[in-house]
Order: C-alpha cells, then sequence, then structure tokens
C-alpha cells in the first residue's frame, strides 16, 4: 500500500493550537515528527492499536481535522491538516490501512468499529461487510440505540458543532396564536437515521413561547443577539443545550456549559422565574401553601426522620446545573398560558417580541412587603372553609333552578313561550309588510345591504362581499319562492311570508357572522319548504292544498322566528 | 345554630347539620364524659372539623368548672389554616359574651412567624432560628446591655420581653381567632414579637391548633407543649397516618457528610473551649461545678436560648448525674471523637448490616470505650456545652447534635428499634452512599407521654380503617370506636374499579407491568377520554416520583400528553414545594376561571397528605396504580418482622392495609360537602380482588356497585357521562323520603322529643 508522508498539526484536544509538524504513515505504523525538536509531540504508533477514525466536515475557514481512536477509547490522535485536501488523502490511508488491519482480524459482532460507520466512510467497507453490519444492525434494535447516543455523545463531546444544524424556517402559520398556545414547546430533533445530523426547527411562534416562558432565555437574547453572536448562533447554542437536556447527558452537559458560558446559561436555573416564584408565594392561599410547611417541620431535620423506607426518593439537588425536568416545563407552560397576556405586537422579529414581553412583565407592582391582612384573601379562605348545603338559604333573589328533566318537553315549552311572547307584535308587522310590493322588499333589502357596504362590517369573521353574495343568492330564491307562492295559492295566506329576510335584517343587529348564519337558516327553511310543496303538490287533493300550505307556512315561520330568538338575538 | 344534645347546650356555626355530625358529636360527648381516648372514622366531606370544634368549645362553655382546652393538632400548616378559619367561623356565630372570652391561636415555626425584617429573610428554618437566636440569645442581650452600640437586638423581642416581665402579654392578644398572617400582622402592628407571644400565650388560649409534632416529637413537645395540662383534649385530625409521624419522629441517620460536618463541628467547639480558657475559665468551671451537683440543664432557660431538646421521651430521660467522665468539656469532646470515628469506621462497610441497639451498644463499649449511660448522656452535656459556650448559630452544629439524638436514643431504648447500616441504595447500587439508620419501628413509643398525660385524646379521620388496627399499632384503650357511614342525598360520590384499557389489556402498576408500552398507552387513553369528558378539574395521583416522572415523559413521547392538553392545563407535583405550591396556585385558577385543569400528584407526597380538591377543584380523581411501599426496603422489613413479632400484624395485611389508606385518602380529597360530587376511578386490576378493595374505607365501598368492578376505558367512559348528566339535576338538599340527610334545630327538636317519649 505504500507510505504517506504529509505536513500536518498534532493537537492534544480540540481547543489546543496544536503543534506544527510531519505525519508520516506506512502499512503499519504512522509516526509524528514535530517541526520544533524540542517539542516532547513526538510518537511512533502501531495502526494496530487504532480502532478508527472520524473526520469532521470542513465549512468556511474551519480547520480539517482527522481523529484516530485508540483501542482502549483512552482518547486518540487528532491531527489538524492545511486543507481539506491533505486530510482527504490521509483519511482515505487511513481507512485503507484499517480496513485491512480488521479486515484481518475479523472483529467480535459486538465490538464494531462504530466509528468508521460513522465517518460516512462506507463506501470503504467491502460489500459484504454492510451485508454484515446491516444485519447486526436489523437484529439488535438496542444496539442501534446505543450506537445512536454513543455517536451523538461523542461527537458533541468533540465539539463538532458543525454537525448539528440548525434550519430557521419561517413558517407562515395562518392561525398563530392558536393551535400552538395549547402545546407545550418542544423542539424536538428530527435525524434521518443516516447521516449524523441532527435538525431542529424553530418557528416565530415557538420563539414567541420561548421568550415567554423562560425569561432566562429571553434576556440572554436582548443581551447577546446581535452584539456577541448572531441570531443563529444564538439560537444554535440554544438547541444545543436543550438537546443536552434531553439526553440526559449530565457529564456532556457539564462540560460543555464548563467550556462555553453562554450554553451554560440555558442549562442553568432560570433565576429570573425563581425570584418571580418567590414573590407569588407569598401572595399564594395560605391554605395551599405548602412551602410554610417546611418551614414548621422539625421531624425531617437534616438526617432525622426515616429515609429510605421506600417512600421518599432521594433527590440530589447540589449539581450546579438545573436538573430540568419536564414537570417543570409543564408547569410552566401552563402557568404561562393561564396568565394568558396577549402582546399588541403582531410582529414576528424575535427582538421585538423578546422586548414586548419585558415591557409586559415589568408592570405588576412590586409589592414586596406581605400583606398579611389581605381582605381579599381573608373572604376567600372564609369562603372554602364554610360547608355550603348547611348553610341557611342565603337572602338571594329567589331564582328557580334550570331543570331539564324532559329535553324535548323543555324545548317544546320554550318554543310556546317565545311564540306566545311574539305574539302581538306579529299582527303589526304583518299589517306593515301587507302593504310591501315584491319590488319595494327587493328595494329594501339592497338599502340594507348598501348601508352594510358603506358603514363596513366590525366584525369580519367572513369577508363582507362574500355575505353579500350570500344573502343576495337568499334573497333571489325568497323572491322566486314568493313568485311560486304567488302563483299557486291565494295571497293572503302567506302574507307574513315575504318579509322573513328584510326581518331578519331589520330587528337585528348586524355583524356579518350573524348574517352569515341567518342566511344559512333561512336557505335551508326555504329548501325544506320546496320539498314540502313538492309533496303537497304530488300528493295532496286540490282542495286541501290551501289549508295544508296555510299550515306549513305558518310553521315554518313560527320556527325560523322562535329559533332566532332562541339564541338570544 | 344552638340546639341540646343530651342536656349539652352546643353551638353550631351553620343553620342545618348532617345527622353523622350530630352522631359524631354524641360519641365525642361521652369520650369526654368518661374521660377517655376515642377513635373516630367520618367519611370526608361530612364536616368533621366543624363538629369537633363545635362540641369542645360549646362543652367548655357549659363546664366553667371543667375549664376544658383544645389542643388541635394538623398534619400541615395548611390544614392549620383551615381549622383556624373553621374556628373563626365558629367564633361568629357564639354567644358574644361567650366569643369574646375565648382565644384561639395557631403556633408554627419562627420561619413562618418571624417579622424581623433581616431575620425573616433567610430562606431555611435553620438560618431563621439562628439569625433570632443570634438577636436575642440570653449573653447576646447581656452584652448588649453593656455595649448596645456595636450589639444589634431585636426590637420585637424586646418589646415582647417587657411586656412579658410586666405579665402584660394578654393586652397584646385580645381574645379571637389567630391565625399565622394574623400574628404576623398583629406583630407589625404592635411592634412585638408574634413567636415568642403565641409561644407564651399558648399556655392561656382556650384553643391551640399546631402540627402534630409539637406533641410528638420528643425534641420539639419538651419546649413547646411542657406546659400543657391534663385538662387538654387532644385531637390528631387526618390521623391516618399518625403511627409514621410517630416512628419518624423517633429515628434517626448518620451520613458521611454527617461525620464530616460533625468533625468541624468538634474543632470549632474545641477551639471555643480554648478560647474561654484564655478568657473566662470561670465559666467552665461554673459549668463543671452544676454538673457534679447533678444537674444536666441549667433549670429554667430563659425563652430565647431554647434549643431543639433531648430525642428521648421526657419519662425516659435519666434524672441523674451527668457521669463523671463527660462532665469536664475536653473529656467530653473526646468521647465524642472516639464515637465519631467509630461511626466513621461502621459506615465502611461493604454488607448491610441489621443490628438491635443492645449489640451496638456492647460494640461502640468494646471498641470506643463509651458505656450506655455516658450515650445516654450525650445530648444532655451538649447542649450544655453549647450555652456555656454561648453558641448561636446552633445551623452550624446540626451535626454534631444529630451524633447526640442517635446516642442518646442507643443508650435509652434496647428494644423497637434497629440499626440498619446499608453501603447504597438498593435502587441505586452503583451510588455509593454509606447510611447508619436508626429506625423506630413502634409508633406506641412516641405517643404513649401523649395518652398518659391527657385524660382524653381524639384520633380522627376519614380513613382508619380497619378501625381494631389502630388501637393495636399504638398501644392504646379507646373508650369510644367507631365508624360512621355517609348518608347521602344522592349517590354523589362514584367509586369504579378500572381494570382494563381500552384495548381490554389488563392494566397495572405491579412491578412486572408498570414499564409495558402497553399499559402507559391504556392510561394515558384514559386519562385522555376522561379529561374530553369530565368539566373542570382532574386530580390523578401515581405511586411515586419516579414513576410519575416516567410516565408522564413516555405520554410526552406518545403525543398523549399533547392531547390531554388540548383539553386541559396541566400541572404536576414536583419535589421543590415552592414550584408545587403555585402549580396547585394556578390549577386552582385554571379551575376558577373555567378553563379546567389536570394535577399530576404522588399518593405519598405532600399534596396528597392535605390538599383538598373538593367542587369544581376535583370532579373526578384518578388513582393510576396501588401505593404499595417499596417492599424491599431494609427498613420497611425490619419494621414488618417487629410488626409481626410484637404485634402479632401480618405482612401482607399491613402493607395492604398501608397500600389501600393511601389510596383511600387520595380519592377522598373531591368530597368537601353533600352538595358536592365526584368520581374516583381506581385504576388497577389489583382492586377488583377482594381482599384488596374489602380495606377500603365503608363509605367508599357502599358506593361501589358490583357493575363497576371490572371496568374497560370505555365503559368507565360511559358511567362517567351517565354520572356527570345525573349530578347536574336539581336535587332536594334534605333528602327526600324517610330518610333525613340534613337536620333543621325543628328537626332536632322533634328527635329530642321522640327520643324522650321512647
Amino acid at each position: 500500500m505504500g507510505s504517506l508522508t504529509i505536513g500536518a498539526k498534532y493537537k492534544t484536544t480540540i481547543k489546543d493550537p496544536g503543534t506544527p509538524g510531519i505525519l508520516r504513515m506506512n502499512d503499519d505504523r504512522f509516526t509524528f515528527t514535530p517541526n520544533d525538536p524540542r517539542s516532547a509531540m513526538k510518537f511512533n504508533v502501531d495502526f494496530r492499536t487504532i480502532k478508527g477514525h472520524k473526520f469532521n466536515k470542513v465549512e468556511g475557514n474551519k480547520a480539517a481535522l482527522l481523529n484516530l481512536s485508540k483501542e482502549d477509547k483512552a482518547g486518540g490522535y487528532i491531527f489538524e491538516f492545511d486543507n481539506v485536501g491533505n486530510r482527504d488523502l490521509s483519511r482515505d490511508f487511513v481507512a485503507r490501512v484499517l480496513g485491512k488491519h480488521q479486515g484481518i482480524v475479523p472483529p467480535r459482532p459486538t465490538v464494531t468499529p462504530e466509528n468508521s460507520v460513522a465517518s460516512a466512510a462506507l463506501e470503504q467497507l467491502s460489500a459484504a461487510e454492510v451485508e454484515r453490519r446491516v444485519k447486526l444492525l436489523r437484529e439488535d434494535r438496542n444496539y442501534i440505540r446505543s450506537l445512536f447516543l454513543e455517536i451523538f455523545c461523542k461527537n458533541l463531546n468533540f465539539g463538532q458543532q458543525e454537525r448539528t444544524y440548525l434550519k430557521m424556517k419561517q413558517i407562515k402559520d395562518q392561525n398563530k396564536g392558536q393551535v400552538s398556545r395549547m402545546r407545550l414547546v418542544d423542539i424536538k430533533p428530527t435525524t434521518d437515521g443516516r447521516t449524523n445530523k441532527v435538525t431542529f426547527q424553530i418557528t416565530p411562534e415557538m420563539i414567541h413561547q420561548i421568550f415567554a416562558e423562560k425569561p432566562a432565555v429571553r434576556r440572554a437574547y436582548l443581551d447577546f443577539v446581535p452584539k456577541k453572536m448572531s441570531e443563529t448562533r444564538f439560537w444554535e447554542k440554544y438547541c444545543r443545550a436543550e438537546y443536552l437536556v434531553r439526553t440526559k447527558n449530565t457529564a456532556a452537559a457539564t462540560a460543555e456549559a464548563a467550556g462555553d458560558e453562554e450554553l451554560a446559561i440555558f442549562l442553568k436555573n432560570d433565576d429570573i422565574l425563581a425570584k418571580e416564584a418567590k414573590m407569588k408565594i407569598k401572595r399564594v392561599d395560605p391554605t395551599l401553601d405548602m412551602e410554610a410547611d417546611t418551614g414548621d417541620d422539625y421531624i425531617h431535620l437534616p438526617d432525622h426522620g426515616i429515609h429510605r423506607d421506600g417512600n421518599k426518593e432521594t433527590v440530589d439537588a447540589d449539581s450546579e446545573l438545573a436538573r430540568r425536568t419536564l414537570s417543570q416545563d409543564l408547569n410552566r407552560h401552563a402557568a404561562v398560558v393561564l396568565e394568558g397576556r396577549s402582546l399588541d405586537v403582531e410582529s414576528t422579529d424575535p427582538k421585538t417580541l423578546a422586548e414586548a414581553l419585558v415591557r409586559s412583565k415589568k408592570e405588576p407592582p412590586s409589592t414586596s412587603i406581605v400583606d398579611d391582612a389581605n381582605h381579599e384573601r381573608l373572604v376567600k379562605v372564609a369562603r372554602m372553609t364554610e360547608i355550603e348545603d348547611l348553610q341557611a338559604p342565603r337572602s338571594l333573589p329567589c331564582m328557580r333552578p334550570l331543570c331539564i328533566k324532559d329535553p324535548k318537553e323543555y324545548f317544546d315549552s320554550q318554543q310556546a313561550n317565545a311564540l306566545r311572547s311574539l305574539g302581538g307584535s306579529n299582527d303589526g308587522r304583518k299589517a306593515r309588510t301587507c302593504s310591501l310590493s315584491t319590488e319595494e322588499a327587493f328595494h329594501h333589502l339592497m338599502d340594507q345591504m348598501s348601508s352594510i357596504k358603506v358603514n363596513k362590517l366590525n366584525c369580519p369573521i367572513i369577508q363582507s362581499d362574500m355575505a353579500l353574495k350570500e344573502v343576495s343568492k337568499a334573497c333571489l330564491a325568497e323572491l322566486q319562492l314568493q313568485e311560486f307562492l304567488e302563483l299557486t295559492i291565494p295571497r293572503s295566506s302567506i302574507d307574513g311570508y315575504p318579509g322573513i329576510a328584510t326581518a331578519f335584517l331589520v330587528i337585528d343587529p348586524i355583524t356579518s357572522a350573524v348574517l352569515y348564519n341567518k342566511v344559512q337558516r333561512v336557505k335551508e327553511a326555504m329548501t325544506q319548504i320546496y320539498q314540502k310543496l313538492q309533496l303537497i303538490k304530488e300528493s295532496a287533493q286540490p282542495d286541501a292544498l290551501d289549508a295544508a300550505f296555510n299550515h306549513d307556512v305558518e310553521q315554518q315561520q313560527k320556527s325560523s322566528k322562535a329559533g332566532n330568538r332562541h339564541n338570544g338575538f | 345554630m344552638r340546639f341540646d344534645l343530651d342536656g349539652l347546650p352546643v353551638h353550631f356555626p351553620y343553620a342545618a347539620i348532617y345527622p353523622e355530625q350530630h352522631a359524631y358529636m354524641g360519641e365525642l360527648k361521652r369520650a369526654l364524659d368518661a374521660r377517655g381516648h376515642a377513635l373516630l372514622e367520618m367519611p370526608t366531606g361530612t364536616g368533621k372539623t366543624a363538629a369537633l370544634i363545635s362540641l369542645i368549645t360549646s362543652y367548655s362553655l357549659a363546664n366553667p368548672a371543667r375549664p376544658l382546652r383544645l389542643i388541635y393538632c394538623t398534619r400541615t400548616v395548611h390544614e392549620m389554616e383551615k381549622t383556624l378559619a373553621e374556628l373563626r367561623l365558629l367564633f361568629a356565630h357564639l354567644p358574644p359574651p361567650a366569643a369574646r372570652s375565648l382565644l384561639a391561636l395557631g403556633l408554627s415555626s419562627r420561619k413562618n412567624l418571624c417579622v424581623h425584617p433581616q431575620a425573616s429573610a433567610a430562606a431555611a428554618r435553620d438560618s431563621v432560628d439562628t439569625a433570632c437566636r443570634r438577636l436575642t440569645a440570653s449573653w447576646v442581650r447581656e452584652k448588649a446591655a453593656s455595649d448596645p452600640e456595636s450589639t444589634p437586638l431585636c426590637e420585637f423581642y424586646e418589646t415582647f420581653d417587657r411586656a412579658a416581665a410586666a405579665g402584660d402579654l394578654a393586652s397584646f392578644m385580645p381574645p379571637g381567632v389567630y391565625t399565622l398572617a394574623d400574628l404576623r400582622a398583629l406583630g407589625r402592628e404592635r411592634r412585638v414579637c408574634p413567636y415568642f407571644l403565641a409561644r407564651q400565650m399558648v399556655k392561656y388560649a382556650n384553643i391551640v391548633v399546631y402540627s402534630y409534632q409539637y406533641l410528638l416529637d420528643p425534641k420539639v413537645a419538651s419546649i413547646v407543649s411542657r406546659e400543657m395540662q391534663k385538662e387538654c383534649v387532644v385531637v390528631f385530625d387526618e390521623a391516618h397516618n399518625i403511627d409514621n409521624v410517630c416512628i419518624e419522629a423517633l429515628s434517626v441517620s448518620i451520613r458521611k457528610q454527617t461525620l464530616e460536618g460533625a468533625e468541624r463541628n468538634l474543632r470549632r467547639i474545641s477551639q471555643e473551649i480554648d478560647r474561654f480558657k484564655a478568657t473566662d475559665a470561670n465559666r467552665l468551671r461554673a459549668e463543671y461545678n452544676r454538673l457534679v451537683d447533678g444537674l444536666a440543664q441549667r433549670g429554667n432557660l430563659p425563652i430565647s436560648d431554647a434549643w431543639l431538646a433531648n430525642p428521648a421521651l421526657p419519662d425516659d430521660i435519666l434524672k441523674e448525674a451527668v457521669p463523671g467522665n463527660i462532665r469536664r468539656a475536653e473529656h467530653f469532646l473526646a468521647v465524642l471523637r472516639r464515637l465519631v470515628r467509630f461511626l466513621d469506621g461502621r459506615l465502611d462497610t461493604e454488607n448491610v448490616e441489621n443490628e438491635m441497639p443492645v449489640s451496638f451498644v456492647a460494640s461502640i463499649h468494646s471498641q470506643a470505650g463509651i458505656d450506655q449511660k455516658m450515650l445516654r448522656f450525650c445530648y444532655d452535656r451538649l447542649h450544655s456545652l453549647m450555652m456555656t459556650l454561648e453558641i448561636t448559630d446552633t445551623d452550624e452544629f446540626m451535626h454534631i447534635q444529630t451524633i447526640c439524638d442517635f446516642a442518646t436514643l442507643i443508650g435509652t431504648y434496647t428494644r423497637g428499634f434497629s440499626i440498619i447500616i446499608e453501603p447504597y441504595d438498593e435502587r441505586m447500587p452503583d451510588i455509593r452512599d454509606p447510611v447508619i439508620q436508626l429506625s423506630c419501628h413502634d409508633a406506641s413509643l412516641a405517643i404513649r407521654p401523649v395518652f398518659d398525660r391527657f385524660e382524653t385524646v381524639v384520633i380522627t379521620s376519614g380513613t382508619l380503617s380497619p378501625i381494631d388496627l389502630y388501637p393495636r399499632l399504638l398501644n392504646f384503650n379507646p373508650v369510644i370506636s367507631r365508624s360512621f357511614t355517609m348518608s347521602l342525598t344522592r349517590d354523589c360520590i362514584c367509586p369504579m374499579v378500572l381494570t382494563r384499557g381500552s384495548d381490554q389489556l389488563p392494566v397495572s402498576t405491579k412491578f412486572d407491568m408498570r414499564s409495558d408500552p402497553g399499559v402507559v398507552r391504556n392510561y394515558g387513553r384514559l386519562l385522555l377520554e376522561m379529561a374530553s369528558a369530565v368539566p373542570d378539574g382532574i386530580v390523578c395521583f401515581f405511586v411515586s416520583y419516579s414513576y410519575m416522572d416516567g410516565i408522564v415523559n413516555s405520554w410526552h413521547e406518545m403525543g398523549i400528553l399533547q392531547d390531554i392538553m388540548q383539553h386541559k392545563l396541566v400541572f404536576i407535583e414536583t419535589p421543590d414545594v415552592v414550584e408545587t405550591t403555585l402549580a396547585l396556585d394556578n390549577y386552582r385558577k385554571a379551575c376558577d376561571c373555567g378553563r379546567g385543569a389536570i394535577f399530576f400528584s404522588v399518593a405519598r407526597g405532600k399534596v396528597a397528605e392535605g390538599i383538598d380538591f373538593d367542587r369544581h377543584y376535583g370532579r373526578l380523581v384518578i388513582m393510576f396504580g396501588v401505593p404499595f411501599q417499596y417492599t424491599l426496603s431494609r427498613i420497611l422489613l425490619a419494621r414488618l418482622e417487629y410488626l409481626r413479632e410484637t404485634f402479632q400484624i401480618k405482612e401482607g395485611d399491613f402493607l395492604t392495609f398501608d397500600a389501600l389508606r393511601q389510596a383511600a385518602q387520595c380519592v377522598g380529597r373531591v368530597i368537601r360537602s353533600k352538595a358536592d360530587y365526584g368520581m374516583m376511578i381506581f385504576a388497577d386490576k389489583r382492586y377488583s380482588r377482594h381482599d384488596k378493595r374489602s380495606k377500603l374505607p365503608g363509605w367508599i365501598l357502599s358506593h361501589l356497585h358490583d357493575a363497576h368492578l371490572n371496568l374497560s376505558t370505555d365503559m368507565a367512559l360511559h358511567i362517567a357521562r351517565e354520572f356527570l348528566r345525573r349530578m347536574a339535576q336539581p336535587y332536594d338538599k334534605t333528602g327526600s323520603g324517610g330518610k333525613k340527610t340534613l337536620l333543621t334545630e325543628e328537626d332536632l327538636q322533634n328527635m329530642a322529643q321522640d327520643g324522650m317519649e321512647m
């Protein structure tokens, strides 16, 4: 296979600036000779002790790295190359040599050189080897998981941040603020399963929620962006911290936090929240206050009482990095939803959002003194303690409780009531509408519509022109019906009828939502009438027709009006 | 209302009374008449507290010759607040002359009562105590008298002290009801220390409300409750866990950190001794002379100097002279050093060891040369030394105090205890955390002095089933022992046993099933379905924190949690009390505003212990699993063995009893009055077995229909819908037919007349 000699820097750790020197590799060993003869970084290593190799993805001005990891997991050799070409050259060489060595000594099935899998060096492997691995993976799901975790944690430990991609997708959420506020912010990483890539998606909606639920992140954002870092970088760090929390890799989290103070902010306890909690706890209902309870508990002095009897679970809270749990997130989320402070800012720009949230937070007065004689609280506690049904009946205005034994009966009686109350005014309207001709009614309707057009609808649930279209359709249908009726039955019997649409429009305050509903109802009623008319025409005796119509139309009119009243209009 | 109960005029703060309250008062009165103890189980939601306080107050008002005083013990501070609120309601209904003569107050720690701006700002209880002692200890005040410039004092305490000296304390506290908040407000207004005022006024108050440990834990009881007389009636409310409180009060454990801390303390004490030798050798000599005279304690300490007292029960403390070889401070210090070193050696074990106190004391004697009598005096000797050395920062000295507590307890008791040394927690075998645990197994030890000292002790709760077990556990003879059922106007509680999920597979938290994804999903589906059908608040109880954590995480991963949150907000109990309190507060807000919420809680946790989920705060409670104790715990095994040998209580029986009382306690939190209603789902297949179910209290069992014993999710949902619709109908509060469930004054008069005629 020959040998390869190349200039490289040897690094003990990723952050090490490195010792420049010459890397020589042949089939069996590789040696590194530093340029500076006084340097102690000189070694000669057998390839057989090398278990695998890894390399990074080079982007921008990042250095090209190659990591040869040792068999005993006690670290490895990291080399930095001047350019990607050199790195790739030596990578390929190493891959070949390792392939050869590992081919000679067949690895035990459980100890696959997973690191070379990780390095996307699949093309270097023989087809048989790939098959064997696929089979192995298929057989043992746990193995995949452990492999996955190992690869990831390693990569995170090595700080190969570029493997964690962040995609900022500005997704325009149509009904934003509605759906996602119901959910917990949950930045789930997605992996495609093949490459070593974790993708996070953050929408403006999520940013809003993160800012609302995690004031420390908000503050960090305002402090850091864009002075100290770019927005993308900020969210990248945030996602990284989230990822560490999610994988519960405390060791990695501690290591990362030690090296990166901005990242540590996301892993620490939220001090703003803690301060708020301290304030709120003083105002809490004393019959709920469990903190007071711990303050009174002398049985559980440290080291007193019974531990480990299976009831108490010891939680060591001494770790400086917060043991953030899902429970805390859930509580916080629900609290924020409950506060329900809607911002007047309709912006998707995180900066303005964050500032608006800070402003809205500032308003509560900081009454640091506990109001022990808080009257309201006393009243509340007193009310809570009373046993309600032992209390003498209060002098409330006499009200009968709503009793619905039989729903059908109830609604029938309600309808009767409504009709009775309508009875008087019905005559008056009859007289008035009587005088209207079809054209007049139509004009009246058109007037109403134009007035709506001019005055604008103040509750635009549907577009006003759409509503108009619907109304005119309904009116046309009604006019047709009226003509039809006039042709078939004597006018007197349908006197009350033609005004339905007009009456709706005249009587009620009009918003387009209401209008829309009503139009729908009118349309429904009219299709029913059509059907019934059709039926009657087909089946009924001609002499009974008049009576039938009378009845039918009356019923229809009544029910449409009564139903209308029903909803409180 | 005011009515006559067998010749006793009773003031009751409501216009009507439940028949079971009436019966309860009758039993209580008989116990008071007989001057004996009582054990009364009455369902939650029938107004136990109101009945209790009105009867006892009326009794003492009616018998001026026998001035009864009430000591009302609650388990938690928030229950104390509830009781005080009930008392306030009662006082408002008493005839004015009576109300003007009664004083009722709550008592708590400095942490909850201190109003000094700096001292009260400290976060932990111990730091508040220490901060207070720095300002009020007798030697500090002596020093301030000579050097007022540089020694800050507490003005609140000074006011108190002047008033106490003038015998004028009562003027600060006119009769009435004082909650903790009232006491603080009073303290701020009158510039007087509420803590010490309350401590002093406890002697004169007619009704004192405080926590269990102020009577049961000898460390606290002998300071606070020393002066309570025999005439007091002691009530332990919500007492179903009283045996656990009793054994905890006498248990101590020692860890590596304790020993390290103790060594630090000893170094510091030794420095202090050297300092005193150089500057004020007389003090040490005076102490020595006092000890030669046989006084371990210095007689009457000023109230502000009192520190946690001897951990042994008052009757068991030796009234002898301190042994000669620990009278000198240096000698005592050497003894403590040897003891700490011995314990350190014992802690260094690889195996679990289980020893009786006798053999442990013997090995201390042979290896460290400390005999039993010296061990017994450890605590008092330390206390005396600390006083002599004028040490104020008691929180720093917790460790050495723990060691002395341990020594005194093993020197005093030979039976009812065992010493268990474990190198690690069995559930986390890889983490080495050695601990020496002195655990008490006999609940009757701690409560014995209370039974002996007071004429009438009432133990009451909604869950005391089986009621014959408690007299055995606590070793006493009640004159009255009764379990009341609930007379209901309508079936306002609806217990169900859910054994299967929607896929008809069994659900359980049995160890081999609990992590099964099928079970997790079925539990999740159950909650989801219920969340969509039940209005307002739902409470869920899980068997442990770790289980809750696990299952909530799984639901989150499965997406079930998100679906649940579409219906209701979700709040969770966490080990952090502040967070849990705020979560509860928000939960109530969410229920109040109609948003609806779900609270996840733990069966043996703090929330289950005393938070009510009555009315719309809890329309449904789901108990996921049977809350058994962790049965492999060595302490539990030792206790079970002791119970079997001493009281002939079988292990299985005790475990089931214990699990079911917790479950019943959890589900019982939904009912507050007969106008209230709620459902209870026991979601575990094991509840359908008779041996488990039969241990539930009678008032739940009587509503558990046979048809509700083996339900699947869809059936339970159907029943829930039906139940809710039925409950939404109006009903006659006073009960229909021949059965009266609400008695008015008139009814009671008629009843009395009927009784006379018969």
